[in-house]
């Protein structure tokens, strides 16, 4: 197949009126949020117009956040615990990244609101301290580093979402592809504090970890 | 045949015509005339602005404009606002202080927009320059209230402290303190970023009462309502202020005393801030809203009733900032009583929940554009749409430069029709003639490209999000968009045909971001062999892109015009096409 590269408009395979004609109104081919896996998707998109009719509904689903309906006054923070695991998820657990587009800041205005704390600063309390977690201040944000163990790559997971170290393991054990197994017999929860000291998430009950935490690492015991 | 030019007039008399024009794009063209007028330029030229900090290195601006005093630079791409950029990415501004440091030691001013500045930046630029006088930080990490407080202590001239919507690291309220007591110069003061718990509140009014030009003060969030009052009576001068919370018991004598504080600023035309909002406090700023031309209330969680009252004390508005709960009732209030209204934002409230929360709806938008004839620039999210009401929309604003919409859940239909929003948005870019900015949403197939590609001829920023069918719909944009600077793109699936068809393209342009698309590894070779002034980089957390078939597709691609070739601070999962050995080709 020869890619064409061209300096001046191509004179095929796009004459920019004619085909859309032929495919009618609407084709949505449906595959664009899972570009990422390895399927070589670019090959399907040869000439672009192959007869492929797989139709999605109209409006698909990306997030399904809320499976126990809301309805305003029953917001029980603790709900949050059930939908991360019924939603549908990409990048390990942390749901749509950067959809609807939204700052940061605003996410956190927008825990406020759900939660009706007066004060949610609880990752203002991260941001102190030495920087062996990378040079990064965290003082409005609800993300943080999580790095394994013998993995070069860190991750960064959205902390506002979770209400207990069940929910923050499962969501590490599928981000960082550990079974259960694996997980009981050679892993524990690290993390660093504001001080800069490295503590067992374990000895810690779930507040003091989330006003106290800098980053986590996963650990070989 | 003469020598000499036509005309010529000493280079005095040029640099002094030359010092009338400011914009960079006439600059530019004037440095274009002939060798001589690009001399003369570059030696006059005073701010320099450069979009992108990897498309020329710091030498390569100091050699060319030697004399400036004023700089703008822009770092991470602008989808980096929503965490699609990881860490670590770049964008520092260490290496162009250090140039500055040495070279310009008479700079004054220092713009940055989403760059990481650390506080061995702030230190340098504190010891470095003697006339510094502002500070502008747009979305900028990585520095400390230690940082601050060199700024604070060593610039002496120093007019503009703005530190918009940073990430820094509160370590103390202190900082502030290092404004020595013979410090009087502060014009503008914007520290709403701070989270800290303690503001030394005591610095803070020592601080503003001794500087009588302080004309923008904008609060963080934890200088409370009570304190506000003391603060306001020390600055009664004041143009632009940002309360810290506005929450705070209702007692009689805390209110009368903050409502006259605020009586008495007469030249407040913008306030922002809101916090925490207690209605019964708001009343209290009625007094100032008659002469208000701008409005922040995004963080003020008050309803609609509230916010109408309030908006219709402001006659003079021109720019209103608000979340969706002022719903289409409140935004009829504001296009039956703010006729110069220029820019509006609507945020949401609830931007994960899956069911709307409040009755904002197509419906506010269209009342906006029909009662507010001047208005330019919409930031409007909500949960439905409809081809009818963009297409009315369109034709009520004629005159808009800014559009954009985000229907919050992706590839949402025209809720009446069910058919995508193609024309609707078809309608925008036909009517809207001088549109520099669009974003898209909806359901949306390669026929709204088609639509835009034809029409939008003044388009600089194009947004899309879960869009098109195929290559078609980037070809369109690509191909048609002639004043296109800056395209992002996630989630839409675009692959290599349109990308390489188009390459040349992208030298016009600053940058192209495309992430989840299907934009193969191949291709992104072959672009970069193809073109050496454009920087291809890959990002990709799964590891080396090597490490998979060339046809895969890549996660994140950046691509941009350059200068000054491969940048040297690339992170580990940020890949450039030049270190392949395969692309050495006979």
């Amino acid at each position: 197949m020869e890619l064409q590269l061209g300096l001046a408009l191509p004179t095929t395979p796009f004459s920019p009126f004619g085909y859309e004609l032929k495919q009618g109104p609407f084709h949505n081919n449906g595959s664009c949020s899972s570009s990422s896996s390895s399927s070589g998707g670019s090959n399907k998109r040869r000439g672009g117009f192959d007869e492929d009719t797989r139709v999605v509904p109209k409006t698909l689903r990306l997030l399904l956040w809320n499976t126990n309906q809301r309805n305003g006054e029953d917001d029980d923070p603790n709900d949050l615990d059930d939908h991360s695991s019924s939603a549908i998820l990409k990048n390990g657990g942390e749901g749509l990244v950067g959809w609807p587009p939204v700052k940061a800041w605003r996410k956190k205005l927008r825990r406020h609101v759900h939660n009706g704390r007066a004060n949610n600063n609880r990752m203002a309390a991260a941001a102190a301290g030495n920087n062996s977690c990378g040079g990064r201040a965290f003082s409005n944000s609800t993300y943080v580093k999580v790095k394994m163990e013998g993995n070069a790559i860190a991750r960064k997971i959205d902390l506002s979402v979770h209400r207990s170290f069940e929910s923050l393991t499962s969501t590490l054990k599928r981000m960082f592809d550990i079974s259960e197994e694996q997980w009981r017999k050679s892993f524990k929860l690290a993390y660093q504090d504001r001080e800069g000291d490295w503590l067992l998430a374990e000895d810690v009950p779930w507040r003091t970890f989330i006003r106290s935490l800098k980053c986590i690492k996963l650990v070989r015991s | 045949m003469h020598k000499k030019m036509a005309f010529s007039f000493p280079d005095e008399v040029l640099e002094h015509v030359f010092s009338f024009i400011q914009s960079d794009k006439d600059r530019n063209s004037v440095s274009l005339v002939c060798k001589s007028w690009y001399e003369i330029e570059r030696w006059c030229r005073r701010k320099v602005f450069v979009g992108n900090c990897y498309a020329v290195s710091p030498r390569m601006v100091i050699k060319r404009f030697p004399e400036f005093r004023s700089i703008e630079l822009k770092g991470k791409p602008h989808f980096a606002d929503f965490n699609l950029v990881p860490d670590g990415w770049g964008g520092y501004v260490f290496p162009w202080i250090v140039e500055m440091a040495g070279a310009v030691p008479w700079l004054e001013e220092i713009k940055l927009k989403r760059m990481v500045v650390t506080d061995e930046s702030l230190e340098l630029i504190a010891k470095s320059f003697k006339n510094f006088k502002v500070l502008i930080l747009s979305s900028c990490e990585g520095f400390s209230t230690d940082g601050l407080a060199a700024i604070a202590a060593s610039c002496k001239n120093l007019k503009e402290l703005d530190l918009r919507d940073c990430e820094v690291d509160d370590l103390s309220g202190h900082w502030l303190s290092h404004f020595p007591d013979t410090y009087t110069s502060l014009v503008a003061l914007n520290i709403s970023c701070l989270g800290s718990d303690e503001v030394s509140l005591s610095a803070l009014e020592r601080l503003v009462g001794r500087c009588t030009s302080l004309k923008t003060l904008r609060l963080n969030r934890a200088v409370p309502l009570d304190k506000v009052a003391n603060i306001l009576r020390r600055a009664p001068q004041l143009v632009e202020f940002g309360t810290g919370t506005y929450a705070a018991e209702l007692r009689p004598d805390v209110y009368s005393d903050f409502a006259g504080a605020f009586s008495s600023c007469k030249e407040l035309k913008s306030l922002s801030g809101f916090w925490d909002v207690v209605p019964d406090y708001l009343p209290a700023i009625y007094p100032v809203c008659s002469k208000l031309t701008s409005l922040n209330l995004s963080y003020a969680t008050i309803q609609s009733p509230e916010l109408i009252k309030l908006v219709s004390h402001c006659p003079n508005l021109q720019r209103l900032l608000v979340l969706d709960y002022i719903e289409d009732s409140g935004l009829e209030a504001l296009a039956s009583s703010c006729k110069d209204l220029q820019e509006l934002r609507v945020f949401p409230s609830d931007p994960f929940g899956v069911e709307p929360n409040v009755s904002l709806t197509e419906q506010g938008l269209v009342a906006v554009s029909s009662g507010c004839p001047k208005l330019q620039s919409v930031l409007y999210f909500c949960r439905r749409m409809s081809n009818e009401a963009l297409v009315t929309v369109a034709k009520n604003c004629p005159n808009f430069t800014r559009f954009r919409l985000c229907i919050i859940e992706p590839r949402t239909a025209d809720y009446l029709t069910l058919e995508p929003l193609d024309v609707g948005f078809g309608a925008i870019v036909q009517y809207c003639k001088d549109l520099q900015r669009l974003s898209l949403s909806g359901l949306l197939t390669d026929r709204v490209f088609e639509y835009i590609g034809t029409y939008a001829k003044k388009l600089e920023m194009l947004s899309v999000a879960f869009a098109g069918d195929s290559d078609l719909g980037l070809h369109h944009v690509l191909s048609g968009c002639e004043s296109l600077r800056k395209l992002e793109i996630r989630d839409c699936p675009f692959g290599d045909k349109a990308l390489l068809a188009n390459a040349a393209k992208l030298e016009t342009m600053r940058s192209l971001w495309m992430s989840s698309c299907a934009v193969s590894f191949g291709a992104c070779k072959l672009l970069a062999q193809k073109m050496p002034r454009l920087n291809v980089e890959v990002i990709d957390e799964r590891g080396p892109p090597d490490s998979r078939p060339e046809s895969c597709s890549v996660d994140k691609l950046y691509i941009y015009r350059t200068v000054a070739g491969s940048r040297f601070d690339m992170p580990p999962f940020v890949w450039t096409m030049e270190d392949d050995p395969s692309l050495q080709l006979s």
